[in-house]
């Protein structure tokens, strides 16, 4: 038989590509409805404050105003993700500048907003703690003194201004240190990342007879939403139904946020639909931001370049709200080890509530932070034990069947192979010509990440004419997976990919999924997509031996949508099978597969781990990053040249969607390692709200060249062997550019984002 | 800013309009809301991002930063106007094909301004298409595939 | 708010007495403050239609008389060899991106006057006039009096700016702008123009709430660096998110050394 033209592997055009290149493609902010309102937000001025009063008559005075939603109006407990400590608008305190004091749904967004500024709270001002010290001090203002209030699917922390604690450990870092010949040790900082996704986050909801609630979200998840709208609005999950529209990115800003069910709120109060889209300004002051940290870690070896132990510290700034506090510090401590073999390895954490703008997920979700720290000193130690730093890493990198930190067994890895492979591009690229007054510098990074966690689902049905109806609840927020999904299922049917119709996210029909995040979706719900359609294939090959009157094992797909008889060339199609189905006999051949992350988790015996928020994480992922850059000695700044990043995928799907996630994510990781970084005065307000003041890297600020190079070790827990990679490509910038710049100048920089002024005082403290 | 709305006369890919707006309104704004032409995006109205951009009289606007009263006699074209209805010019083919687009909030912009250069210079180099984009930004793509859109429309590499 | 497109200055002067009245030109730093609650005029006036604010002429003294109205574009595109015309061609073409460049004008960025533009710094080094009207008459104030502190000018009421006029700079000197900035395209941290041609004069932006002069400056490496170290010493830089006063003051000298550097290969030329 003739090999059937397979899907996976090739690069067909995004489905909607056409749509978003013609300006068809739907976004929130796209959507009209007769009688629809807009609302409007008030947000706190303070830092920390006791709310003592409303005043609304003002506003509910001014025509045009249908619902106002003020902390008065909340009742019952908070919400939230793992630590319940939220409400969808400030109640009795606010904790942040820029926190949702109130809400307007009116007529117009000029009257919204007009009817928004004049709601009047009488506010108690509070001291208030911006950073981790001030959180942390003797006597220190607390944020949540009824903490022991809330609902925890977790404990630890609780205490002070601690969100959350925890400790993973191997072996017995004291003694190995005794053994070691080096030891490097020290401290790094790093900043609040905005996501600063294109498309501002934003929603409608609108309101049907019953009451019943339905919202157009911008979202990572319709599951998550729902629930939390929900939670928020005290509703059954029934009447709350989640469409996801087209998203302008997320990078893991855009799960569940306040916004949602403010708009639910608002609809269900006016009985009218209600848009609420964030400007650029609010949506830099009220989603989420990458947690701060602190670092401090201690790395030693034997003098042949054996490392034998790490200690690490990792303080986190958790800003006002728990949000993905917990699971952030805990992935970050078990990603602290880094992708290497060593047996005696202690991370300490701490989490701490502070009143900015709280931290959450995102692209990276703590990784970053503890691969910026690990990969620097990584260098560090290769410099003092006279080792080449990639040379070091190879020696200490994982190998297949290893163990990740927490004693989770790692079948496949090919760091070694990724390592090898950025180095010989590197340097078997042409060099670039030296520049005047400019120094040239190579820097490494490598990391591992995951690619898991939770459950998922996705169905299949087999429509009259043969063609299939693929569902999951998989958002596509733009790193492509609504083609990917299409392609997985189209291969293991051997039909083309214009014979599936993939649907949108609704929270009403398609099956459940955690959400986009961790790097989960090909792998996790693609994984769900291969085996529901797998299934469908077996259930169509038994209509197919009745039909012909063999056996299931005399028959196989033919590409095109047709069942064959091996060897010979008589034939039923999916249509005629179809139809039998249907009508004569069966039923309708509908296949839904669900699962929940089914790896091994920790090890007890091997890990002492307290309080962790999930149980096993997913199938691990490697990759490592090679950068050349200019450091102008005049003024510090820093130019990316060229960058090559080999990242182990499992299987590529969609090549060309690969390699863009690899350079996007390395840009990400740009911007952050050079120049984003939020910044609040000593009131607590954020002075870099707006993108002239939040700087994004452009087209001008990026290397032209991003070479990704794609590595395929298939997975074997995937029936097509694909593993993520939305994640790993940013974790591997700062570090390497953090390398490279070190290489360059001798300048070691240990605190994000490099700026032009930290470079030249590094380079004045270099001993 | 409760505002006393006028009436002006806009031009917009080829067609005109007459449109009620409080003299405030940004161009932007009446596409959007007023127009139903909602391709061009807001991604921060400032200025900033280009997600905005449009072409007034062929020249690269930001429509944020333009008030509808303003416009006057200048012609204005939009991403709704590149190419016929469910057309595709031959940058939005590049750009598709060429796997440039992820979420696509930025993509109507970058079309506009790719559009633009086209128009001015049929075989731009590789530095040429990149200070032509540096207006623009993403997000997603790390600007490599668009650039090579471009590159591969202006007919070979560098 | 109103809105008013006169067609003439006379027009424009009298739409102007109004109560928080405006001129509006490429919009470009108008409607951004509009947009963000900064600012919101009770009329503008729109400076779109009127010819007169347009163009770019020689004058008989040799030196470049550029409207108002004139975009960033219009000026990036002079091919001239007089280094203070050339001064601000080079300025113009690292404003922003190619869409600002194409509406916004040498007008609006001078009127508007921020401490962080580019033309003020490069008009300021070229010793060039701002020719401002009014239904009262004309009035050439130099570049280095106009500006007066941040968003401040001499401008006055009703008082519209209608030109720039930009003095050639000595014979064969050259001419050249450098421009440090956290991003490409964006708003300087610190910039230093210069025409540079047996000495150098300057414009540093950065320093103060207006761009600073500094004039018969040696060429030399050593003299570039010393009057850069001295300005840096004397100088109240911006302390900003964005750089800090003591980055700013650390810059300078070398700010300095290659803006004229880069001056003096284009007098040689
Ligand atoms: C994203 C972005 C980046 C930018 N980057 C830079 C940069 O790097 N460097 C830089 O220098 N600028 C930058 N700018 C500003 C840009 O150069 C503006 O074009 C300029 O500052 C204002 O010019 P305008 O014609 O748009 O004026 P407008 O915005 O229309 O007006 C600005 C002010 O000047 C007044 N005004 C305008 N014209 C006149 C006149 N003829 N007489 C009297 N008053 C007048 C207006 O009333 C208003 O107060 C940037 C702008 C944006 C949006
Ligand atoms: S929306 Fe106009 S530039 Fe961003
Ligand atoms: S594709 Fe998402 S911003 Fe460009």
């Amino acid at each position: 038989m003739s090999d059937p033209v397979r899907a996976i592997g090739s690069s067909p055009p995004r489905l909607e590509a056409g749509d978003k290149a013609i300006g068809r493609a739907q976004y929130v902010d796209d959507i009209q409805r007769p009688g629809m309102l807009y609302a409007a937000l008030l947000t706190s001025p303070h830092a920390h404050a006791r709310i003592l009063g409303y005043r609304l008559d003002a506003a509910r005075a001014i025509a045009g105003v249908k619902a106002i939603v003020t902390g008065a109006d909340l009742s019952g407990s908070r919400s939230g993700g793992i630590i319940k400590d939220e409400s969808m608008v400030a109640r009795g305190k606010v904790r942040y500048v820029g926190e949702i004091v109130a809400a307007v749904a009116a007529s117009d967004p000029q009257t919204a907003s007009r009817a928004a500024t004049a709601i009047e709270l009488d506010y108690e001002p509070l001291d208030a703690v911006l950073t981790i010290d001030e959180a942390l001090a003797p006597g220190a203002p607390v944020l949540h003194e009824e903490s022991a209030s809330y609902v925890k699917a977790i404990q630890g922390g609780g205490h002070g201004n601690v969100v959350f604690e925890t400790t993973v450990a191997e072996g017995d870092v004291e003694r190995a240190f005794a053994q070691c010949d080096v030891i490097v040790e020290n401290t790094w900082q790093t900043q609040a990342q905005h996501n600063a996704y294109l498309e501002p986050g934003g929603c409608v909801a609108d309101v049907d007879a019953s009451g019943r609630i339905t919202l157009y979200a911008s979202c990572q998840s319709v599951h998550h939403v729902q629930q939390r709208v929900a939670e928020e609005l005290g509703e059954p999950m029934a009447r709350i139904r989640a469409i996801a529209m087209r998203v302008g990115g997320g990078f893991g800003g855009k799960h569940a946020s306040n916004i949602h069910s403010i708009a639910a709120w608002l609809a269900r109060a006016a009985r009218r639909p209600v848009k609420l889209v964030l400007s650029r300004m609010q949506d830099f002051e009220i989603q989420r931001s990458r947690h701060p940290a602190r670092i401090w870690m201690k790395t030693g070896a034997r003098r042949d370049g054996m490392i034998l132990a790490r200690d690490v510290r990792i303080t986190l700034d958790g800003g006002a709200y728990a949000d993905e506090s917990p699971p952030v510090l805990a992935f970050a401590l078990l990603m602290s080890r880094g992708p290497y073999r060593i047996a005696n390895v202690r991370a300490r954490g701490q989490a701490v509530y502070t009143n900015k703008l709280r931290a959450g997920s995102f692209r990276g979700f703590g990784n970053p932070q503890a691969s910026f720290a690990g990969e620097s000193q990584i260098d560090e130690l290769a410099s003092r034990l006279g080792i080449n730093p990639v040379e070091l890493r190879l020696a200490n990198a994982m190998r297949p069947n290893d163990t990740a930190f927490g004693g989770q067994p790692v079948a496949s890895c090919v760091l070694r192979e990724c390592i090898a492979r950025v180095r010989d591009a590197q340097r078997e690229a042409p060099p670039l010509a030296p520049r005047n007054g400019r120094r040239r510098g190579v820097g490494f990074a490598v990391m591992s990440h995951i690619s898991g966690l939770m459950g998922t689902a996705a169905t299949v049905q087999l429509r009259t004419d043969g063609s299939i109806a693929l569902s999951t609840g998989c958002v596509d927020i733009g790193q492509g997976s609504d083609t990917a999904m299409v392609q997985i299922c189209a291969d293991a049917l051997s039909v083309p990919i214009e014979r599936v119709s993939y649907a949108p996210q609704d929270s009403d029909a398609s099956p459940y999924n955690w959400k986009t995040a961790g790097s989960r979706s090909t792998y996790m719900t693609g994984r769900a997509v291969a085996v529901a359609s797998l299934e469908m294939r077996d259930r169509m090959l038994a209509h197919a031996a009745d039909m012909m009157e063999c056996a299931v094992v005399d028959l196989e797909l033919r590409p095109g949508g047709v069942v064959g008889l091996k060897g010979v060339p008589k034939t039923v199609g999916f249509r005629e099978i179809a139809m039998r189905s249907l009508f004569h006999s069966g039923g309708p051949i509908v296949v839904t597969h669900g699962f929940v992350f089914d790896g091994t988790g920790f090890d007890p015996k091997r890990a002492s781990i307290h309080q962790l928020a999930f149980a096993n994480l997913g199938v691990y992922t490697f990759g490592a990053q090679c950068v050349e850059v200019d450091v102008d000695e005049g003024t510090g700044q820093v130019e990316v040249r060229r960058a090559w990043c080999a990242h182990d995928v499992g299987r590529a799907i969609n090549p060309v969607s690969c390699e863009g996630q690899i350079q996007g994510g390395f840009v990400q990781g740009m911007g952050y390692a050079l120049v984003e970084a939020m910044k609040w005065n000593a009131e607590g307000w954020l002075i870099t709200a707006t993108l002239a003041d939040y700087k994004v890297p452009g087209v001008l600020d990026c290397p032209p060249e991003i070479h990704p190079i794609i590595l395929e070790d298939p997975d074997p827990t995937h029936p097509v062997g694909a593993k993520g990679i939305g994640e790993p490509s940013l974790v591997g910038a700062a570090p390497a550019i953090a390398n490279a710049i070190c290489n360059a100048t001798g300048a070691r920089l240990r605190t994000l984002p490099m700026t032009p002024e930290r470079v030249l005082n590094a380079m004045d403290s270099r001993s | 800013m409760s505002q006393a709305k006028r009436r002006s006369v806009l031009t917009v890919n080829g067609e005109q309009h007459h449109v009620l707006a409080p003299a405030a309104a940004t161009l932007l704004d009446v596409l959007r809301t007023g127009l139903g032409l909602t391709g061009s995006k807001c991604g921060c109205n400032h200025g900033v991002c280009g997600a905005c951009t449009v072409l007034l009289d062929g020249k690269l606007a930001r429509s944020c930063l333009t008030l509808a009263a303003d416009v006057g006699e200048r012609r204005v074209t939009t991403i709704e106007g590149i190419a016929g209805d469910l057309d595709f010019s031959a940058v939005q083919r590049a750009l598709v094909e060429s796997g440039a687009i992820q979420c696509g909030f930025c993509t109507p912009g970058f079309v506009i301004t790719l559009t633009e250069l086209f128009a001015r210079d049929p075989h731009p180099g590789r530095e040429t298409i990149r200070a032509a984009l540096s207006g623009n930004l993403c997000r997603c793509s790390g600007y490599v595939k668009i650039v090579e859109a471009a590159e591969h429309l202006a007919g070979g590499v560098r | 708010m109103d809105y008013l497109a006169p067609a003439t200055l006379d027009d424009a002067y009298r739409a102007l007495e109004a109560e928080d009245a405006r001129c509006l030109a490429g919009g470009q730093s108008l409607v951004a403050m509009m947009n963000l609650g900064l600012v919101s005029p009770a009329r503008l006036v729109s400076l779109r239609r009127i010819e007169a604010l347009r163009g770019i002429d020689l004058q008989p003294d040799g030196s470049l008389r550029i409207g108002a109205m004139t975009t960033h574009a219009e000026v990036a595109a002079l091919t001239v060899s007089a280094a203070g015309p050339a001064l601000l061609a080079q300025t113009a073409r690292v404003v922003a991106y190619p869409a600002v460049r194409a509406w916004g004008t040498i007008g609006g960025s001078v009127a508007h006057a921020d401490p962080a533009a580019d033309y003020p710094v490069a008009l300021v080094a070229a010793d060039a006039l701002i020719e401002v009207s009014s239904a009262s008459g004309t009035r050439r104030i130099a570049a280095r009096d106009f500006f007066r502190g941040l968003f401040e000018t001499a401008l006055e009421k009703a008082e519209i700016v209608t030109a720039v006029l930009v003095p050639p700079g000595a014979q064969g000197a050259g001419a050249a702008y450098e421009k440090l900035s956290p991003v490409a395209g964006d708003f300087a941290i610190a910039s230093v123009a210069a025409i540079a041609g047996r000495t150098a004069r300057l414009g540093v932006g950065g320093y103060a709430t207006t761009p600073i002069r500094l004039e018969g400056i040696g060429v030399s490496d050593d003299a570039l660096l010393e009057a850069g170290r001295a300005l840096a010493a004397s100088s109240e830089p911006s302390d900003d998110h964005r750089a800090s006063a003591a980055y700013r003051r650390r810059v300078l000298p070398e700010l300095i050394r290659r803006a004229v550097r880069t001056a003096l290969i284009g007098a040689r030329a």
